[in-house]
């Protein structure tokens, strides 16, 4: 795989999506990364603003096998990752794995804070490991394998949010936002007509090997020294315990801080960043337009920042503020 | 890949490099124009200390080789925070040339640890902004503020010294000639053929500070040791030591002309003791002493008493003295030849001792009011003008010499007049006379001169008008 390559495929995959997708090219790049680097995204937005939508245009343009959980509080890990049934086979009853929709290459994990935490536990389980396990068997799920889950921000009850460890496991939390009146416009003008876009299917057939090496490309990126101390400073500071966690704001507002993971997703996600922008090398740039999605659901607030309604990206905007680059 | 084009590839790297090397010139020009004007002051307070011998030769050195080791450090202390990093370097070429942080990876990474096609791709897009920059347009030498401010306060501070320290130094030897021969000794001695004068100097110092040797053999060592220096001067070549044996010679004129004075002082004081009393043929409290002053021509006497007089006016005492110092000054004001011719023939005559006495009592009885006072006729010759002007006023304004206006007792000028030891009664009964008496000497007493229109005194000139 040669880096031309990888910006060709990464160009028609953005391209594809925005066939369909309106708006939020921004995401659409932001996922493609977290893909390529191997990591999970948690996208937020109020219902109706294209979320799954966005996540069926993208696994079409992947080419690759696509299954969506609609998760509900009556759902249960074995509906997720399969279970034994009793089968008969040739006059001989015996147990047989029946694999759950979590074997795929893209799920869509459809307002996943609606279910329970035992659910929820058993998805995130397979997002880390790539693999489950049932009844002792441990089960390698498909590669590449990618989950975007998705959560309603403002429909709470009946809902069980995330503990903190399972967000964690997120690469990136990207914030849906609602189209701005031009792109509603395209938006209406793409849906209602007669006239609807069609996804191309960008990967072969086999691109599991293919997106394998992307996957690699992407890591071979280069990374001055003094960015990924910066990088280091910027996670530092987000805990209120760490030395330039004194900032009044973290200090205030902050719980807990982010976690080696969130530094580790800073720097893969600048890699794609740079890669998409055409360059070898990591930019103080692409680490200050990482940090939100890579940080924002590592930031853990206290209840005095919930009562001040202050947002995670207000937190880590005060960091970059005041965390100096050399 | 990279070793195949070695050449063409370098060049980033060798930018930042080169900037490197610059900017830390630049932070060692900035060190020192900043150290240097303090450095160089201080050193010119320590040659301004040692050229007014505040600091021996030795104390000088170690003093001059002090200042160089803090200026050395001060600079290096200074410049090491401040040298540019390759990190920092290679950022602001990014900055100046709009490389979005190309420069900085390729000096900041392990180029064996990366991708060959990577860092050649690095390579080849950071050259395209190679251009951008020009290392003497965009990064030139600026005098920072700092060295203006380093630059001035130097030279006020060393102006300030050069002011003072003379200053100082004249102040304090002044007050101690003893003080300056001794430096000028300590110098001379650095010089093997000065030692003899050194010493000799450092003797006379020494023997300045003892009390027991008269002033006038102060003054003859001195002078003995001034024409050595003389002497020595003339055979000197080396333009320093005649400079500094013309220091010696003039501090020990210094010293002559200090041990004159006080050697004038003492005389003053013997005359006093001995024979310089009141000079007048009223008896004092009816022992009838006439004083007469001895030793001492009356010229001399007559300046120190003019000097006192000046004194006195100067510390803003009235003009009209309190009678002990009346009858001094009119005493010592006098001309001896004056009041040998003129004897009071109603005072007996007593033996020295009596009228040392006699002085002393009559010093210590003046507070009483009981005034010796001259038995000299009023001055009737001089333009009678003369004699209202105020104690040290002539025609002209002051004048160097005074007078002093007294009002004798009523009984002394009963006896002036020849009529004896008053009574009580004739006490009372007389009328107070004012006798107007003065230092200054009358002319000679014309009997049939014209009668002059007496000027009305200055003091009422403007109150009659």
């Amino acid at each position: 795989m040669s880096l031309e390559q990888f910006q060709q495929t990464f160009k028609r995959l953005e391209a594809e999506v925005q066939k369909v997708i309106v708006g939020h090219d921004d995401v659409i790049r932001k996922i493609l990364i977290a893909f390529f680097a191997g990591g999970h995204v948690l996208l937020e937005g109020v219902p109706g603003l294209g979320k799954t939508l966005l996540v069926k245009s993208l696994s079409q343009a992947f080419g690759m096998s696509f299954k969506r959980i609609q998760f509900t509080p009556d759902l249960m890990p074995s509906d997720i990752v399969g279970t034994e049934v009793l089968s008969e086979n040739s006059g001989r009853r015996e147990f047989q794995f029946k694999r759950g929709p979590i074997f795929a290459h893209v799920v869509l994990a459809d307002e996943i804070n609606r279910a329970t935490p035992k659910t929820q536990s058993a998805v995130l389980e397979a997002m880390e490991e790539k693999q489950v396990t049932v009844f002792g068997e441990s089960h390698i799920l498909e590669s590449p394998f990618i989950v975007l889950a998705t959560q309603n921000p403002i429909e709470l009850e009946g809902t069980y949010p995330l503990p903190e460890a399972q967000l964690d496991r997120f690469f990136f939390k990207l914030l849906v936002a609602p189209p701005a009146p031009a792109e509603l416009k395209e938006i209406l003008k793409r849906t209602t007509g007669t006239v609807t876009g069609e996804v191309s299917k960008v990967l072969p057939e086999d691109s599991g090997q293919l997106v394998g090496e992307m996957q690699k490309l992407l890591r071979q990126v280069m990374i001055a020294p003094p960015i990924e101390d910066y990088v280091v400073r910027l996670v530092h500071a987000t805990q209120s315990d760490g030395a330039n966690g004194g900032r009044s704001s973290v200090k205030q507002y902050v719980r807990f801080g982010a976690s080696p993971r969130g530094a580790q997703a800073i720097i893969l996600g600048a890699k794609g960043n740079a890669l998409a922008e055409n360059r070898v090398h990591v930019s103080y740039e692409d680490v200050e337009r990482i940090v939100y999605p890579a940080l924002r659901h590592r930031i853990i607030l206290n209840f005095q920042a919930e009562a001040e309604n202050i947002t995670t990206d207000q937190v880590i905007g005060e960091v970059l503020k005041h965390v100096p680059k050399n | 890949m990279r070793d195949s084009r070695p050449s063409s590839h370098e060049g980033p790297e060798n930018l930042v490099l080169r900037l490197v090397a610059q900017l830390s010139r630049h932070v060692l020009w900035d060190s020192l124009l900043i150290c240097v004007p303090p450095a160089a002051a201080m050193m010119y307070v320590v040659v301004v200390l040692f050229r007014f011998a505040w600091l021996t030769q030795l104390a000088a050195l170690l003093t001059a080789v002090f200042v160089l080791a803090l200026f050395a450090i001060t600079v290096f202390l200074r410049r090491h925070p401040l040298i540019p990093t390759i990190r920092g370097t290679a950022r602001l070429v990014d900055e100046r040339s709009g490389a979005r942080d190309h420069f900085l990876t390729l000096a900041t990474i392990d180029p064996a640890n990366q991708p060959a096609s990577f860092l050649m791709r690095l390579r080849q897009q950071t050259a395209v902004f190679l251009e951008r920059v020009e290392l003497k347009r965009d990064f030139p030498y600026r005098f920072k503020r700092s060295a203006y401010w380093s630059l001035a306060l130097s030279l006020a501070a060393a102006i300030l010294i050069h002011a003072l320290v003379p200053m100082a130094y004249s102040a304090r030897h002044s007050a101690n000639p003893q003080e300056r021969l001794r430096d000028i000794a300590q110098k001379m001695a650095a010089k093997p053929h000065l030692r003899p004068i050194a010493k000799e100097l450092e003797a006379l110092a020494t023997k300045l500070d003892d009390p027991k040797i008269s002033p006038d053999e102060k003054r003859s060592l001195a002078q003995k040791i001034e024409q050595k220096i003389e002497e020595q001067s003339k055979k000197e070549e080396q333009k320093d030591d005649r400079n500094m044996l013309g220091d010696a010679s003039s501090a020990l004129s210094g010293v002559e002309k200090q041990q004159q004075l006080s050697s004038g002082q003492d005389q003053q004081k013997q005359q006093q003791k001995g024979g310089g009393g009141i000079q007048s043929n009223v008896p004092q409290d009816g022992q009838g002493e006439n004083k007469q002053s001895q030793g001492g021509s009356g010229e001399s006497k007559g300046e120190s008493s003019a000097q006192l007089g000046q004194e006195k006016m100067d510390q803003g005492k009235s003009a009209q003295p309190n009678p002990k110092e009346q009858g001094q000054d009119k005493n010592q004001g006098g001309d001896a030849k004056n009041n040998q011719n003129q004897p009071d023939p109603n005072q007996p005559s007593k033996d020295p001792s009596k009228e040392k006495t006699g002085k002393t009592e009559g010093g210590s009885k003046d507070g009483a009011g009981k005034q010796q006072a001259s038995a000299e006729p009023p001055p009737q010759g001089g333009p009678p003008a003369d004699r209202f002007y105020k104690s040290g006023e002539g025609k002209e304004g002051l004048g160097p010499k005074g007078y002093v206006t007294v009002q004798l007792p009523e009984d002394i000028v009963a006896d002036t007049k020849g009529e004896g030891r008053p009574t009580k009664e004739s006490k009372n009964n007389r009328a107070r006379t004012q006798i107007p008496v003065s230092n200054v000497p009358l002319p000679a007493h014309v009997p049939n001169a014209p009668t002059e229109k007496q000027q009305v005194p200055i003091e009422y000139r403007g109150i009659l008008r």
